[in-house]
């Protein structure tokens, strides 16, 4: 069951004036599984997502998709490789939800039944009311957003999903529901999908592979069972204690 | 949206193209005639058109184009053929270098190496005097102007023109000591200033119809300050080729109108408030057409040229600028500093400086106009662009769209509500400075102002500050209006929530 990763990153360092967002980070992203990076803000989790859709470059060390270090001249086919999904949805508000799913359709020549027929499918899959196509972002829940910008992120149909903490500002309920939709979306689909959250708990929901970041370098990587039996350090202990403080002491 | 600004392009185009047919030239005569933006300068020009009409001439008469300054140019660089001018101002102000003393025949050799001729003199000097109420002089026993330096605490108020000039109050200052600092106020309404009592003494032409409607005493001049101000008519030296009967028109008015006869046409004007063209004709003793003068449709279509045409242009170009200041910063800053330096020149300024680039009349006056509106627009596209949510931008970016497709359908419509912003501060604006446009012949709204300034007239000032009070009105409801229907709906809900 070893495959060669979807993406890798070399040595990679990203720094931002004096601060070093990403630090000789060493990571393998595997091809068709989730994978979910975890950390608290400032961890470079972020960073991550935007090497890997070059919307940042590496100061130093390599970005590689199938091996092959990532080239700015290809950057707008390597963008398209990839559904990306951000914490409020990045959604257009000036355009209705049929016309965000179909800017990246529309550009690429799709003719308009063609946009329309894979709008109607992903909203079946999506579970999203095929009658709000027509509304405007600001007139949907932020939930139904979320579904929309998945939606909107599927349409090309990427090999990757990037998902940068998608449900972060979702109320507890409504979040509830779609991680297990979500979940379901991405079994079935059989996509790369990197998804960063600051929850632990979240993250081993959806991943057998977490990947704990601190100062931009791997703390510790592994399923939530390495995580909480071996602990790397006293850092991913405290993280892995932070996390599971609230429900040791209902029970 | 697409179809949206499609629909309002096509209608943008469409009003472009109204306001053009609207700026009509004037039909093509063989001679050009200017004259200044005062009373008897226009009356002058209506004389020399009426007298080369008598011979067969076709002249027409583009009347109260500005100041000595624009006149000048505009005769040096052809766009006018002729106009009234006085010795005094031609030997100090046109001709610096020339002794103090210089006659009418020295000015000739001068001029005609500019291309220009000078006629004999009409018969008056329009000199420059000091003049006061009879009532203040009587009680201060006041007759020269030297007995002005026994009161400093006298309020003066003078013409800027004669402010600045070299043979106005510098070198009056200087020859009479006077202790003063002055106002600089339009010369007609210098005259209501005088009569209310909020200014003491003025400077004051010596034809000036007021003097006795309004029993002023002029000042002697003592020291005989003051140089002569000879009426005459100046020309380019080719119309002794190319309209021979022009000239021979103007000789024939060589010494014709004694200064007596001057003030009493000027009243006629300025306070009986006859047409120039009708009094010009009663002098001559010829008939005139009656011609009708343009109305408030003609005023409103050459206004509306104006501010349309030059606001067109700014878009086309400010919008790109914005949109370049955008997306680079430094360079940005350099453009919004530009834009910045224009919109600090002082309109007036502006619009002179047009003239040795694009001659007089509406083309000089749409450059300053279109000048005068990227300010706003470029800081407004700007603004609209860098405020964009770095969120939506870097989703936009994130979709694999290029650049240029990102900025039409993302980023130019998220910013448009600033544009458009933009556009409406600088269609407001421009209304207002398009008024200004008249001291250069654009005509306009600034017209009926003027001539009302002139004369005095504040029912005709009316007639052009009251029409462009409303335009302005008019275009910020009617960019609101074209806010509403092109602000798409998502980001009026998202406003609104």
């Amino acid at each position: 069951m070893h495959r060669a990763p979807a993406y890798s990153l070399q040595g990679v360092t990203r720094a931002y004036g004096a601060v070093r967002a990403v630090d000789g980070l060493t990571l393998a992203i595997a091809r068709g599984e989730t994978t979910a990076l975890i950390g608290s803000s400032g961890s470079g989790k972020s960073t991550v997502l935007r090497l890997l859709l070059g919307l940042e470059w590496p100061d130093a060390g390599e970005v590689r998709r199938d091996g092959i270090a990532l080239r700015r001249e290809a950057l707008l086919e390597e963008r398209r490789r990839v559904g990306y999904v951000i914490q409020e949805g990045g959604l257009f508000p000036h355009l209705t939800v049929l016309g965000n799913l179909a800017l990246l359709p529309g550009y690429l020549g799709w003719s308009r039944s063609r946009i329309h027929r894979r709008a109607l499918e992903l909203a079946e899959l999506a579970r999203l009311p095929s009658g709000l196509l027509e509304r405007f972002p600001a007139e949907l829940s932020g939930g139904q957003r979320q579904r929309v910008a998945l939606v909107r992120a599927l349409m090309h149909d990427p090999p990757t999903l990037l998902l940068d903490e998608p449900l972060g500002s979702l109320d507890p309920l409504v979040r509830h529901e779609l991680q297990e939709d979500l979940r379901a979306i991405f079994r079935r689909l059989g996509k790369t999908v990197v998804l960063v959250t600051h929850d632990l708990a979240e993250a081993a929901f959806f991943s057998e592979r977490l990947v704990l970041m601190r100062h931009g370098r791997v703390a510790q990587e592994g399923s939530i069972e390495d995580f909480l039996r071996a602990p790397a350090d006293d850092f991913v202990r405290e993280f892995v204690a932070a996390r599971r403080e609230l429900p040791g002491r209902a029970a | 949206m697409s179809r949206r600004l499609a629909t309002a392009s096509l209608l943008a185009c469409l009003l472009v193209a109204v306001l053009v047919a609207g700026a009509r030239p004037a039909a093509a005569a063989t001679v050009t005639i200017g004259s200044k933006d005062f009373t008897e300068s226009v009356v002058l020009g209506e004389v020399a058109r009426l007298a080369a009409l008598e011979r067969g001439v076709d002249a027409r008469h583009r009347r109260s184009l500005g100041g000595t300054r624009i006149l000048w140019r505009a005769l040096l660089e052809g766009e006018i053929d002729a106009y009234p001018e006085y010795t005094g101002t031609i030997g100090h102000e046109l001709l610096r270098d020339l002794p103090r003393d210089a006659g009418i025949g020295e000015l000739r050799a001068r001029l005609r190496a500019l291309g220009i001729g000078i006629g004999e003199p009409l018969g008056f000097d329009n000199g420059y005097a000091i003049g006061m109420r009879e009532e203040t002089a009587a009680r201060l026993g006041i007759a020269d102007i030297s007995g002005l330096a026994a009161h400093p605490s006298l309020h003066i108020a003078l013409s800027n023109e004669f402010m600045d000039r070299a043979d106005g109050w510098p070198g009056l200052k200087a020859a009479y000591g006077l202790p003063m600092e002055p106002r600089g106020m339009d010369h007609a309404l210098a005259y209501r200033a005088l009569a209310s009592g909020a200014i003491d003494a003025t400077d004051l032409y010596g034809t000036d119809a007021e003097i006795a409607y309004y029993d002023l005493r002029v000042l002697n001049d003592d020291r005989r300050y003051f140089p002569r101000y000879d009426a005459v008519y100046l020309y380019r030296i080719d119309l002794e080729q190319r309209a021979p009967g022009f000239v021979a028109a103007l000789d024939g008015l060589a010494g014709s109108i004694p200064a007596s006869r001057m003030r009493s046409m000027n009243k006629a004007v300025k306070i009986d408030g006859e047409a120039e063209e009708a009094v010009a004709a009663r002098f001559l003793d010829v008939a005139h057409a009656g011609r009708a003068g343009p109305g408030l449709l003609d005023y409103t279509l050459q206004h509306l040229a104006l501010v349309g045409i030059s606001l067109a242009l700014a878009v086309v170009l400010a919008v790109p600028l914005g949109v370049l200041a955008a997306r680079r910063p430094r360079l940005g800053q350099v453009l919004l500093g530009l834009t910045g330096i224009l919109q600090t020149v002082p309109s007036l300024a502006l619009f002179v400086f047009m003239i040795p680039l694009f001659g007089i009349g509406a083309v000089p006056a749409i450059a300053a106009l279109f000048l005068y509106s990227l300010l706003p627009i470029v800081r407004n596209t700007h603004a609209g662009l860098v405020g964009i949510e770095p969120a939506l931008k870097e989703s936009a970016a994130a979709l694999g769209l290029p650049p240029g497709f990102r900025l039409r359908r993302v980023e130019l419509p998220l910013a448009l509500r600033s544009i458009l912003a933009g556009v409406k501060i600088a269609a407001v604006v421009n209304v207002g400075t398009a008024t200004l446009g008249a001291l250069i012949g654009a005509g306009g709204f600034g017209q009926p102002i003027l001539t009302g300034i002139r004369l005095d007239d504040l029912g005709l000032i009316m007639q052009g500050a009251v029409p462009a009070a409303l335009l302005a009105l008019a275009m910020q409801g009617l960019f609101e209006a074209i806010e509403r229907v092109l602000t798409p709906r998502g980001l009026r809900l998202r406003a609104a929530s």
